[in-house]
């Protein structure tokens, strides 16, 4: 009999602890309209789905706080159509159980129209098939993996693939690192780390550059000493870092400890404060790392973005926060050209990737302060540069030779 | 569950295959309540079906892993090898081969069932923690292998697997990918599995797995051969382990090797152990607990997004006081 | 090529000597009340976040801290033994398992919450300077010995090394020749017996969670002197240190620091063979040696009953 009394109890918990006469409904809801039942009719919801937790962590607090301030920005200059923007976050932790679940409850939220995440590639691969059964866009202010937009129509990103950022390395290495001639490749062994390296091996091919030793490390991985010791008998110029800012900064560390003098070179996922917090300033100066996105001095709307950030949250922006700012601020600019009121649910969040997929030309591109968005058949921006920074008396500063042109 | 039809056990019955379209029922009055401006938050029957077939699958595995863990008394700490090799198994034969799922099933818990054998030859004459730590080291070196070799996979790195198609009727296009197919799909799955295991349970073999627990060596000297009997054990451990991961393959379209962690055969003996071991009810409860707690806290405490990061921390804690005021676990009966 | 697997030599015995210290942890614990303390792993992590507060937050200085960070650890040690084990002692012995890996998830997010997920690095300036190796502002690579082959071995590591085996030391002087070293040891051979000779079990195992929770304070503290400090840190070198404490024999503290220094070496042999089943290597050793001998290098028959 006590069976049946906890199984019904489980069941009562689940149906019921939803169903409190509350608006929020998520994780961390942060409702800047108060109770009042007209204001809450007129509110517009999305969700932001971010590893809040979990070994990406660092990554989902800049994305949270990137989307917070296009929040404010927005309702404080009047809402979408006199509409208060809602943003709901919702933490996958970066592990694709549970960003199915976080899918799941999205999807089935009568409220949500759209979606800006998943953060790590997996996570938006999990997600997809559900935001794909249930027709709402999935946008990635930060998945890299080159098949993400392929394989979903509700899809899209507004940064690179890992297929460019690879080439791009390999390429950057070769016409301006000249004196690079060999590379070790230490990579992260996971879906990321993997598949940038695999890019980054096929175009060293290609261009000539010598990949002389290729190893692997896991993401609980805290002493590297083992493989960088067999690194340095192969004795690189560059090391290439195809991994996480937090293991990427311990591995630097214990490199320049091990006496290894070969230059480091990092991706996108190293972009981060934390690297050079682990690394320390001395060990990290001079390592160069590719990332979609740079705060430039001589561009205005994204000077203005950094100062009303510091301003906002304290903290100084990164690149994952100015990529979540626009894709926030893409949707709500769809929302204000597409949102009916009297129409159904499935039409709004249609129209929100109808809007979306119709962005296919420079003319039609959402000029954000990561620069120009629009997107191919599949939904990947194919547009958007990578730069390059390097780390130049403990920060990183953009470096002197880009090369904007490569495609 | 007795065996026999009692009107509590239709009345259960009834109920279990009612249920997707109670919860779908609700969907509908919360739409409508929703026209009048009445919000009941309700998260959405999609969501809540998944979280019930999410503990479905946590309770296939734990009836698996309570075969060894509670009816041969030796302690798993590998035993999401067999769910590693059942997902990808089916996972490649689907997504890969493009074989069907009707075939795929089976052929992933044979897959399973042999490397259970395999695992069994070395480890039948270990006992308590080494043992457990030989079958840790085996789950280990399964989880490196599908990480490591990206041919397995088709070249995508960490063992990922994408696009696994839902399983479709012979012959017909009609597919299997809704919340409320799962829901059924696991429940058959679900049902067979306990009916084969309280059936063994309650029989010669039954008998012979629960001496061996209580003294492997006068089981032997009242002619039980040990090393049979436990064999069996493991192959059929290894085969739930397989359907579950079959299931899981299908289920999740998209998985890597993540899924697989260490960490996910702790969560499923903790299953077993907090509903009593050796007590299929029991491992069920379990399951049905610890599957849906997380999600549970998540809901429950998304209204105080203060403590809603401590999800975890009430999760562990729960752990530790349900162990002390129910050490033999929930479901635990004295033999 | 020599040169090299001598640097791979001394590569595995620095992370032997830390994994010896956390698996006398596990095996003194589990040589008493046969329980596999998974929440082990987690007070060394706590340990590394002990020392890091100490140093950062109270500014005491290292030499201070570590002991500190000791005495803190050992509390907590016996804090949960006290708390969660002791109304077990007498329950199935997998309700105490279970209980231990409650209390490891407990412990992980209490310390993100503390401490956020971010990891944290030991500040380099607040430390003995012989212990922050690395460039200096010429940029030569400075506090380390060199090694054949242009290999280093920071003096850190060394210190690391010595402590181990100072501890190690000191802990088997305890064992054997101190008076509550034999009430363990009693304890460990037949508890009820050593009961009814007068001897208090539940302080005896008291004071082995205190002894077990300091040395991983150890080891927490050293690591985090070279690597840095996470909430989930505890987990990976808890495992190896675990399946460490089995290859040597659970119960046998010294088949801990032989496993602990074969755990070691298999792993920094293995990422030279191939660095994508590193770890996988270790278990692999550990596998054959148990196949092999089933009760591990030193240890003897356990119970059977899971």
């Amino acid at each position: 009999m006590r069976m049946w009394f906890v199984g019904v109890l489980i069941l009562g918990l689940i149906t019921f602890s939803g169903c409190q006469p509350s608006d929020k409904t998520a994780d961390n809801a942060t409702d800047n309209t108060t109770d009042d039942t007209q204001e809450a009719q007129q509110e517009l919801k999305i969700a932001v789905a971010a590893p809040l937790t979990g070994g990406s962590a660092a990554f989902g607090e800049m994305i949270r706080k990137g989307a917070e301030l296009k929040q404010k920005e927005i309702n404080e200059a009047g809402g979408i159509n006199g509409r208060m923007l809602t943003i709901v976050f919702k933490d996958d932790a970066g592990k694709e159980s549970e960003a199915t679940l976080v899918a799941e409850g999205i999807a089935n939220d009568k409220k949500i129209l759209a979606v800006v995440g998943h953060f790590n590639s997996r996570c938006t691969l999990s997600g997809q098939e559900i935001y794909d059964r249930a027709g709402i866009v999935e946008f990635s202010p930060g998945s890299t993996n080159i098949t993400v937009c392929e394989l979903s129509k509700w899809t899209f990103r507004n940064l690179y693939h890992d297929g460019f950022q690879g080439k791009f390395i390999a390429q950057y290495i070769d016409d301006v690192l000249t004196e690079i001639e060999t590379v070790a490749v230490f990579f992260h062994n996971d879906d990321y780390g993997r598949g940038l390296r695999d890019a980054f091996v096929a175009e060293a091919e290609k261009i000539g550059l010598m990949i002389v030793a290729s190893e692997a490390y896991e993401e609980d991985t805290t002493n590297f000493k083992a493989q960088l010791t067999s690194i340095k008998a192969k004795k690189p110029d560059a090391i290439f870092i195809s991994g996480l800012y937090a293991q990427a900064g311990l591995i630097v560390k214990q490199a320049r400890e091990a006496g290894v003098t070969s230059q480091f070179y990092g991706a996108d996922g190293i972009d981060n404060e934390v690297f050079l917090t682990t690394a320390g300033s001395r060990a990290a100066e001079g390592t160069y790392i590719t990332t979609p996105f740079v705060f430039g001095e001589d561009d205005p709307k994204a000077k203005e973005m950094a100062a009303n950030f510091v301003e906002h949250h304290n903290v100084p922006p990164d690149t994952w926060a100015a990529l979540t700012y626009d894709a926030v601020g893409m949707i709500a600019e769809a929302l204000e050209k597409t949102y009916n009121p009297e129409a159904e649910l499935a039409e709004n969040r249609k129209a929100i990737r109808e809007h979306l997929a119709a962005i296919d030309t420079p003319e039609e591109g959402y000029m954000g302060v990561t620069g120009l968005t629009y997107f191919d058949h599949n939904g990947d921006t194919v547009n958007k540069p990578a730069y390059v920074k390097v780390v130049k008396d403990g920060k990183f500063v953009p470096a002197e030779k880009q090369l904007l042109d490569k495609k | 569950m007795k065996d026999k039809l009692t009107p509590r056990n239709i009345i259960l019955c009834i109920a279990i295959c009612s249920l997707p379209w109670f919860l779908i029922g609700i969907d509908e009055i919360s739409s409508l309540l929703d026209q009048y401006r009445i919000n009941f938050g309700w998260p959405g029957a999609g969501y809540i079906l998944r979280i019930i077939v999410r503990a479905c699958l946590y309770m296939l595995l734990a009836i698996g892993l309570n075969v060894v863990c509670g009816f041969t008394g030796l302690l798993d700490l590998g035993y999401v090898a067999f769910y590693l090799i059942g997902g990808y198994t089916a996972g490649i034969l689907m997504s890969l081969l493009d074989v069907h799922y009707l075939i795929a099933l089976p052929l992933a818990v044979v897959h399973a069932t042999a490397w259970g054998l395999v695992r069994g030859i070395p480890t039948l004459r270990l006992t308590g923690d080494y043992f457990a730590i030989v079958t840790f080291g085996f789950a280990e070196l399964f989880f490196r292998i599908v990480k490591n070799e990206t041919w397995l996979t088709g070249g995508v790195p960490n063992g990922q697997l994408r696009g696994v198609p839902a399983p479709t009727i012979p012959f017909t296009s009609i597919s299997f990918d809704l919340n409320w197919h799962h829901y059924y799909h696991i429940i058959i799955l679900l049902a067979l599995v306990v009916f084969v295991t309280y059936r063994l349970q309650n029989s010669r073999v039954g008998r012979a797995w629960v001496a061996i627990r209580e003294d492997e060596q006068a089981a032997e000297s009242m002619g039980i051969n040990v090393g049979r009997y436990k064999s069996l054990a493991f192959a059929v451990s290894a085969a739930i382990g397989g359907i579950g991961g079959a299931f899981l393959a299908q289920f999740q379209v998209s998985f890597s090797a993540q899924f697989f962690e260490f960490w996910e055969s702790i969560f499923i003996l903790c299953m077993v152990v907090l509903g009593g071991m050796g007590s299929i009810r029991g491992a069920m409860l379990g399951a049905a607990i610890l599957g849906s707690l997380g999600e549970i806290l998540r809901v429950a405490l998304s209204k105080y997004p203060e403590i809603a990061g401590s999800r975890m921390l009430l999760f562990g804690l729960i752990l530790v006081l349900l162990m002390r005021f129910r050490p033999a676990g929930l479901m635990y009966k004295k033999t | 090529m020599w040169a090299q697997y001598f640097e791979q030599f001394i590569n595995g015995l620095v992370q032997g000597g830390i994994y010896a210290l956390i698996a006398v942890g596990y095996t003194m614990v589990y040589g008493i009340i046969q329980l596999i303390n998974f929440a082990h792993g987690e007070i060394y992590m706590f340990g590394a976040y002990f020392g890091l507060i100490l140093i950062t937050v109270f500014h005491i200085p290292f030499w201070i801290a570590l002991p500190l960070a000791m005495l803190l650890c050992a509390l907590l040690g016996m804090l949960i033994d006290y708390v969660a084990y002791r109304p077990l002692r007498t329950a199935p012995r997998l309700s105490a398992l279970i209980t231990a890996i409650g209390i490891s998830i407990a412990l992980q997010n209490l310390a993100r919450m503390f401490w956020t997920a971010e990891p944290q690095v030991y500040p380099t300036d607040s430390l003995p300077s012989i212990f922050v190796s690395g460039l200096n502002d010429m940029g030569e690579v400075i506090n380390v010995i060199p090694l054949p082959g242009g290999g280093t071995l920071p003096y850190r590591d060394v210190f690391i090394l010595l402590i181990a085996v100072a501890l190690m030391i000191i802990l088997n002087l305890l064992i054997y020749y101190t008076r509550i070293g034999k009430a363990m040891r009693a304890c460990a051979q037949n508890a009820v017996a050593a009961n009814l000779m007068g001897i208090n079990a539940n302080r005896v195992i008291l004071a082995t969670f205190a002894v077990g929770s300091a040395l991983g304070a150890v080891a927490g503290v050293m690591v985090g002197l070279s690597e840095n400090v996470t909430p989930t840190m505890g987990y990976y070198k808890g495992v190896a240190a675990f399946a460490a404490a089995v290859l040597g024999g659970i119960g046998s503290v010294t088949g801990a620091i032989v496993g602990g220094l074969l755990i070691g070496l298999a792993e920094a042999f293995g990422a030279d063979f191939h660095s994508g089943y590193r770890i996988a290597f270790a278990y692999i050793i550990m596998i054959l040696v148990i196949l092999i001998r089933p009760t591990g290098l030193f240890g003897k028959a356990t119970s059977k009953r899971a």
